[in-house]
């Protein structure tokens, strides 16, 4: 056995606890995560079962842990887990689990299968089986602080170019304001206009907020990874500017495991509870709207659905905030079938987009037919979502089957329609 | 008049048709050509340019500069490369260049801000801080044209 593979085997054992335990004896073999899960669904192979995906992780845990799983190790009949099972394995765990969680939500007995897929991801890392995309990813974030190797300098630049062209000011390090904006590389790289907007809106609700130079970055590539040790790191960036900034709310950016990381995954990570609280960009949006703070100019007027992300509504509970905020701006929002916390993933989602290989890819597009249907079945030329992932991965799709159809992010959609300011006031 | 400040400059294109809204913002991207090497882009461009462009041409236009917005995205998780996020903003420069009648009400502005960003980004990844001359080149640009 390999030191890495050994390694790797070793926090297997350790990150086996009690639940993990029980969803193992509680397994009915229902065959229910298959029909819940994308690539499943959509391939047609039962490789893809959301259980069958954490074999090897159910085959230490019996192995280790169980009376009748022990005798047959020492009887030498039981099969060691070895590094070309992990390898045949990576793109079970990785390319074709987005952790959406639709299986956790619908199996009958409560079995938590991405909090499973998250254990396994540690051994797998560990046992160096993680794909080269994340692992990369996770590296950029420690060193830089960011996955994709964004650094302050870029993001002033950004920040200066924000200003210019909307003619909001977007403050930096300013201690004692009320709300500390975390944005994820995505949108610094792909979608700065969020911050424009972002901008805008806070002006016009007359609020205090603040970047921090130190903390600008919520995407915790750890959690994608799967390693506890790297997420409490970025996690504890955050808190530390945060609780020096005396913020008394941090909000979570349009990206949904940052949400999840940041809001849920936090305070068990550095064990302690935030002296700040945490709420995503949208619940901040919906408070603004109960107070009557976002008026709009005027409306967008196509047939809409949307898109809702699987870690910010499914996996983060921000279940009430996105349909009152699209209502408030759209006047023909159609609600799908499959929407909230049944809706389904793009397909790229829990660090599946960073895999490059030709066959992660094509398992992708594949996958993403199942969202091209909801938008045919609704008979929209429009989709809203808010993740900056869910939003490339949905264009890339677009693409690929020559939909025409346009993507917009609720929030500059908001931001676009709301009541200008009185001439002068914002430059 | 010169065009000195962006508060001038947006009230010049928003007077401009549309059709002249098109062709000065081709000019927009066509300065910062050098930051994208793609046909599409280039092709988007060109036909920006034509006064006599036909729906259906725009909409071909149009698809084949989408895809190269999109092909040119960053993925989460990949390494950020800010020249190459320079040419996915001239992509979408190109492709608010040829953007249909109903989504063009400030077309040329769109452009000239995309590009904008384009330039932000070279200077990103020169490591030449976050200093251009873009918006006064616009402005000289706009002048240019409207004294033809």
């Amino acid at each position: 056995m390999s030191a890495s593979l050994q390694r790797g085997i070793n926090v297997l054992k350790e990150v086996i606890d009690a639940p993990v335990a029980s969803f193992f004896n509680s397994c009915v073999h229902c065959g229910l995560c298959a029909e819940a899960c994308l690539f499943y669904l959509e391939t047609g192979d039962p490789k893809y079962t959301p259980i069958h995906k954490l074999e090897p992780l159910r085959r230490v845990y019996e192995q280790e842990y169980t009376l009748i799983g022990k005798l047959m190790r020492g009887l030498g009949l039981a099969k060691p887990v070895s590094d070309a099972e992990l390898e045949e394995w990576q793109p079970l765990v990785y390319d074709s689990c987005t952790m959406c969680g639709r299986c956790s939500l619908v199996c009958p007995v409560g079995n938590d299968i991405v909090y499973m897929v998250r254990k396994l991801r540690e051994g797998m890392s560990v046992s160096g089986h993680a794909p080269e995309g994340i692992r990369g990813a996770v590296k950029r974030t420690v060193e830089i602080g960011s996955p994709m190797g964004v650094k302050w300098p870029a993001v002033q630049a950004v920040i200066k170019h924000q200003q210019a062209e909307t003619g909001f000011e977007i403050p930096i390090d300013q201690a004692g304001v009320e709300y500390l904006v975390l944005l994820s590389s995505m949108e610094i790289m792909n979608y700065p206009e969020y911050l424009g907007a972002l901008a805008k809106i806070f002006k016009k609700a007359g609020l205090t907020w603040t970047l921090s130079s130190t903390a600008f970055e919520a995407t915790n590539a750890g959690i994608q990874i799967g390693t506890s040790d790297i997420a409490r790191v970025i996690v504890k960036r955050i808190v530390d500017s945060a609780e020096q900034l005396g913020v008394k709310k941090v909000i979570s950016p349009e990206c949904g495991h940052a949400y999840m990381a940041i809001r849920w995954e936090g305070p068990n990570l550095i064990g302690r509870p935030y002296k700040f609280e945490v709420i995503h960009v949208l619940e901040l949006l919906d408070e603004l709207r109960k107070k009557g703070v976002l008026k709009m100019k005027d409306s967008f007027d196509e047939p809409l659905i949307v898109h809702d992300p699987c870690q910010i509504v499914r996996r983060g509970g921000v279940l009430d905030a996105p349909e009152p905020l699209i209502n408030t701006v759209a006047t023909h929002y159609i609600p799908i079938v499959d929407k909230q916390k049944m809706n389904w993933c793009c397909g790229g989602g829990g660090g599946t987009s960073a895999i490059h290989t030709e066959e992660a890819e094509a398992l992708r597009v594949k996958a993403f037919r199942i969202k091209k249907r909801q938008i045919e079945e609704a008979g929209v030329s429009t989709v809203v979502t808010f993740c900056a992932n869910c939003r490339i991965v949905i264009e890339e799709g677009f693409d690929h089957y020559e939909m025409n159809t346009q993507l917009l992010g609720l929030t500059e959609l908001l931001a676009e329609h709301l009541e200008d300011e009185p001439e002068g006031v914002a430059s | 008049m010169t065009t000195n400040n962006d508060i001038q400059f947006k009230a010049v294109l928003q007077k401009l048709t549309l059709p002249q809204q098109r062709q000065v913002a081709a000019r927009f991207v066509e300065n910062a050509m050098s930051l994208s090497g793609d046909p599409r882009v280039k092709a988007a461009v060109s036909f920006a340019r034509r006064a006599d462009i036909s729906d259906a041409e725009l909409i071909v236009v149009q698809n084949a500069a989408k895809s190269a917005a999109v092909e040119t995205y960053t993925h989460c998780g990949d390494e950020g490369d800010w020249l190459g996020q320079a040419g996915h903003f001239l992509a979408e420069a190109a492709l608010a260049c040829v953007a249909p009648p109903e989504k063009a009400s400030s077309l040329a502005w769109d452009v000239a801000m995309r590009v904008r960003v384009a330039r932000t980004c070279e200077t990103i990844a020169k490591g030449h801080g976050t200093e251009h001359s873009e918006a006064e080149v616009q402005y000289r640009l706009l002048d240019e044209f409207q004294r033809q």
